[in-house]
């Protein structure tokens, strides 16, 4: 238990989700243990012995975006309601806690709220989110709220008039210091020469770790498959894309065999983008500035009003289309594939981005990045000439 | 809560009270405390048998109840469900199960969250409900028929719940089944109906639930079917919705945990013979399920045979080496039609083939099954279930089961979890108490080591909380590989009216768990009977293509089960600290 703590708290901070130093993920036993800074492990323990839960996580983001949505808040509003499909299908909204408003002995409040969600954000201390099953748990939904609060914050500022000094002082070191460069200079096997299951496995594991190097997926979410013959071969669901070893699924394209039942949510999509395409490759992650990018809408009064999954519109950003529809079953799957094969790759509103390639993952990891590039640049702009 | 004159959200408040020796029947308001506190289902059962919990299963004062909960009859997915409780023939533990179609909902339209059956008719009787009363009608001829020809016999009524010749004949795994195929199936409860001499109960009724917070309501459904949608093994390509239960029959050939010879080997070489693409091209197999279900899981041909489930198709199949679809699918209708436990039934057969050396040929299989509703010839024996007959045949090993309860087809030397779940379940070796698969195997809500034992005492412990509270609720287990109880905790307040967490929810799991734990701790058993049959620990399975069926470790399980015990609140040996236990709950 305590190594898994550990394993996730180092990966809370290499991917710079959380601040170094200022994070503890705990786990429970048959009884409490923990790792991280002492102040956030004695709440976590406190927390822990309140909850009917296995892990809780404590993490100070290393972006202030959360506090300043939380100070941008109505007040009367108690949570945050992101519009992106992580919090849509997963948290549905994320309760807060303002400063003033924490008690000396926060940890009856904070698990009061606790017990109603998967996590909670707390000014000036961060994200604290459990795990029921696992202490990955925490991690994932840790991640999948700073993803969410950073998706948010930047959405929401591009409609603003001005922001305050704090906020472009944190936003200039944002842009200057968290984000990295997009830049991959990793080898690909072409798919000619991939015809060995060992290779096909290998190289997805690869490309896999490489995605969420580049942080263009946060997570468990994402997927990505190979379509070698009559067989696709496609990561599981529920698996981080940089640890896929043991957790790729071979799935007949004709579904001769169900064994596939653990195989991504997003399997229809690849394989309808397989039946239509002639593509070998599927790529999906989540890159933040694209999943920002895809909920920007300019057409003038519009009757629809669930966007995300009920425009029927093939939307345009740059050379990318966006088109609708939610995860799995939720109707993504018959959109991305018609429009999916000219460009290489599609954005679904709020979701993510597919990419394919027809030799090998070289283009599929290609399109994803420029998708991701041109949004953050196009992203800027637009901030900038809010002024 | 109040429930005196005005009809509660969520809840009819009433439960029918039927006493078949003297013949009498009333209608009498359920304690609020008891709904708030219990929710409905399984809880309300286990809370309605405090004061009988002590009684031999086939004592005339003995409950049979029939429950259902809050959600029923409103918009929530998948909860037009209901519980049966009871106290077991087969295990004598405190027993519940749970069942779909349509006799939960058109109960709760009569205008009950509850049937309670006490006493013993002198002669075979039909117990008819109605939104207006309900009635008891002689039955003498349908005694002896099977379940389809009882259920022809009631033409009028919206659902009707019946047992087979198992249950009257006091077969120990006797089912009771609804009129839409489904079953109350394991532990022997058609048996307990038998004894009674009930040969079926009829429904109808026509009244609402009242839904506190409509709009909440739709955005908690909304949120739900979100979930379902996102889920591979709900709407996925080869998931339930698709192929049913036996859509796990590859999955568990490919992980090396299906039971096979009476659970000498872990992996059938002809299991695709009943996969669940195999099922749906033989038999054109097309949606079928509980009522309003969105997920409609179960599989039917298009002139309406039931086509059964992944345990039957495994259990026939892999457990007593019969490879032919036709003959697994013939099995499992004469078990629709006889009353009884598939999973019980041809667990007990492989441990009898075992012993005599030879598994039930495709042919001999029907004739057995015929003769254990009958219990003519071996069939007297084979009535008894695995370790009884074992037992009786002198090779007490031989018979699968915890508490005397078959295993179904998960093989716990291929999910650890899974092991210990087996152990703690307080019905006996039964899969859905914490259904440890569902993250072992099926990586829902995240994917946890199915070798490990690291770990695994807590996350079965809230499992087997969450999972009483879904069974009180009453919702599908297999909604929650989609959904989760923050979602349906939103559906329960939105419907009641009244704020649950979560967490509150867990917690209500937790006394349900705990008050089934302390009945069977007062009537005997002790963690000596929270153990697997000693093969588990001594025997390998099929082990291959890089993956290892090793023997469980005997001291690891231990060590576990002690820790579960601790995180329970109860002693090392799994007992109670408090004799008092029960006067401290609502
Ligand atoms: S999922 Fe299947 S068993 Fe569950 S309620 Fe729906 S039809 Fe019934
Ligand atoms: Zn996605
Ligand atoms: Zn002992």
């Amino acid at each position: 238990m305590i190594r898994q703590a550990q394993k996730f708290l180092d990966k809370l901070e290499l991917d710079r989700t959380g601040r170094p130093g200022r994070s503890a993920l705990l786990a429970n036993d048959d009884r409490i243990v923990g790792t991280g800074a002492d102040d956030l492990c004695q709440l976590g323990h406190e927390l822990l012995e309140r909850l009917n839960v296995v892990a809780v996580a404590l993490v100070e983001p290393a972006l202030p975006f959360a506090d300043f949505l939380i100070r941008k808040a109505g007040r009367a509003e108690s949570c945050l309601v992101p519009r992106d499909t992580e919090t849509r299908t997963f948290l549905h909204d994320i309760p807060f806690v303002r400063h003033q408003e924490l008690a000396t002995q926060p940890a009856d409040q904070l698990a009061r709220l606790l017990g109603n969600r998967k996590g909670i954000l707390v000014e000036g201390l961060g994200i604290i989110a459990t795990g029921a099953v696992t202490p990955e748990q925490a991690y994932i939904n840790v991640s999948s709220i700073f993803h969410s609060v950073f998706v948010k914050y930047l959405l929401d500022i591009l409609g603003e008039k001005s922001l305050s000094a704090e906020e472009q002082l944190a936003l200039a070191d944002f842009q200057k210091n968290w984000l990295k460069p997009l830049a991959s200079d990793i080898a690909f096997a072409p798919a000619g020469t991939l015809d060995e299951r060992a290779h096909i496995l290998d190289e997805i594991c690869r490309i896999g770790r490489e995605t969420v190097r580049l942080g263009l997926v946060d997570s468990f979410f994402g997927n990505i498959s190979l379509r070698h013959q009559e067989t696709i071969y496609i990561s599981q669901t529920a698996a981080s894309l940089d640890e896929l070893e043991g957790c790729i699924d071979p799935v007949p394209i004709d579904n001769s065999s169900t064994c596939g039942i653990t195989a991504s949510s997003e399997l229809l999509a690849h394989q309808k983008v397989y039946a239509q395409t002639g593509a070998r490759t599927l790529l999906h992650g989540h890159p933040k500035f694209a999943v920002i990018m895809s909920m920007i809408c300019e057409t003038a009064e519009c009757p629809i009003t669930d966007c995300w999954k009920d425009c029927p519109h093939v939307r345009q950003v740059g050379t990318i289309p966006i088109v609708a529809g939610e995860v799995g079953a939720g109707g993504l799957a018959e959109r991305i594939a018609p429009v999916i094969g000219e460009p290489g790759a599609v954005m679904v509103f709020g979701h993510g981005v597919f990419a394919i390639g027809r030799d090998g993952f070289r283009d599929a990891l290609a399109a994803m990045i420029a998708t991701e590039e041109w949004c953050r640049n196009e992203y800027f702009r637009r901030l900038e000439a809010n002024g | 809560m109040s429930v005196s004159g005005k009809q509660p959200f969520g809840w009819q408040g009433q439960a029918l009270h039927v006493n078949l020796s003297t013949g009498t029947i009333h209608s009498q308001p359920i304690p609020g405390e008891w709904l708030s506190n219990y929710l409905g289902g399984r809880g309300l059962g286990v809370r309605m048998m405090r004061d009988y919990y002590r009684l031999d299963p086939f004592d005339p004062d003995m409950p049979l109840i029939f429950a259902v909960g809050p959600l029923c009859g409103t918009a929530a997915p998948t909860a037009a469900r209901l519980a049966v409780v009871s106290r077991s023939p087969l295990t004598n533990t405190i027993y519940d199960c749970s069942a779909g179609g349509r006799f939960a909902y058109r109960l709760k339209q009569a205008g009950y969250d509850a049937l309670v059956v006490t006493g013993t008719s002198s002669r075979p009787v039909a117990l008819n409900i109605t939104a207006d009363g309900a009635r008891l009608d002689d039955a003498t001829l349908l005694w002896g028929e099977p379940v389809s020809a009882t259920v022809r016999a009631f033409a009028n009524a919206s659902s009707v719940a019946a047992i087979g010749p198992a249950g009257e004949n006091g077969v120990l795994y006797a089912s009771i089944m609804m009129s839409e195929g489904n079953a109350v199936g394991r532990g022997g409860l058609g048996a307990v109906m038998g004894h009674k001499k009930l040969k079926a109960i009829t429904v109808k009724g026509d009244r609402k639930t009242r839904v506190a917070d409509p709009d909440r309501l739709r955005l908690a459904q909304q949120d739900i079917m979100r979930l379902f949608r996102a889920s591979p093994v709900i709407f996925g390509e080869l998931g339930i919705a698709e192929y049913g239960t036996p859509a796990l029959v590859d999955l568990m050939a490919q992980r090396r945990m299906a039971p096979t010879d009476n659970f000498r080997k872990t992996l059938f070489a002809n299991s695709s013979n009943y996969s669940g693409p195999a099922i749906r091209k033989h038999f054109a197999a097309r949606k079928d399920g509980c009522y309003a279900c969105p997920i409609q899981c179960k599989k039917s041909t298009p002139q309406g045979e039931h086509l059964p489930e992944y345990e039957t198709v495994s259990h026939f199949g892999a457990l007593n080496r019969i490879d032919d679809l036709h003959t697994i699918v013939k099995a499992n209708t004469l078990c629709n039609e006889m009353g009884l436990d598939t999973i019980t039934a041809a667990a007990t057969l492989a441990a009898w083939g075992e012993i005599r050396g030879e598994f039930p040929t495709a042919t001999e299989l029907g004739e057995l099954l015929a003769a254990i509703a009958h219990r003519n010839g071996d069939g007297d024996l084979l009535a008894l279930g695995s370790r009884r007959m074992a037992q009786q045949l002198g090779h007490p090993e031989v018979a699968m089961a915890v508490k005397s309860l078959e295993l179904p087809a998960y093989d716990p030397r291929g999910a650890y979890g899974m092991a210990l779940a087996y152990c703690t379940s307080n019905r006996g070796g039964c899969h859905l108490r914490a259904y440890p698969i569902s993250h072992e195997i099926l990586r829902k809500p995240v994917a946890t080591d199915r070798f490990s034992f690291a770990g695994k005492a807590r996350i079965i412990k809230i499992a087997e909380d969450s999972n009483a509270v879904i069974d009180s609720l009453v919702a599908c287990k297999f909604s929650f590989f989609g959904a989760s109880l923050e979602e349906y905790a939103e559906a329960l307040s939105a419907v009641t009216g009244h704020d649950y967490s979560p967490q509150e929810l867990k917690r209500i799991g937790e006394r349900i768990y705990l008050t089934e734990r302390f009945y069977n701790i007062e009537n005997g058993f002790a963690d000596t009977d929270d153990i697997l049959p000693e093969r588990f620990f001594t025997e390998e399975g099929s082990s291959g293509d890089g993956i290892s069926i090793n023997p469980i470790d005997r001291t690891r399980f231990l060590e576990e089960r002690r820790k579960y015990y601790r995180i329970r609140g109860l002693d090392d040996h799994g007992r109670f600290t408090d004799s008092d236990f029960l006067g401290q709950q609502p």
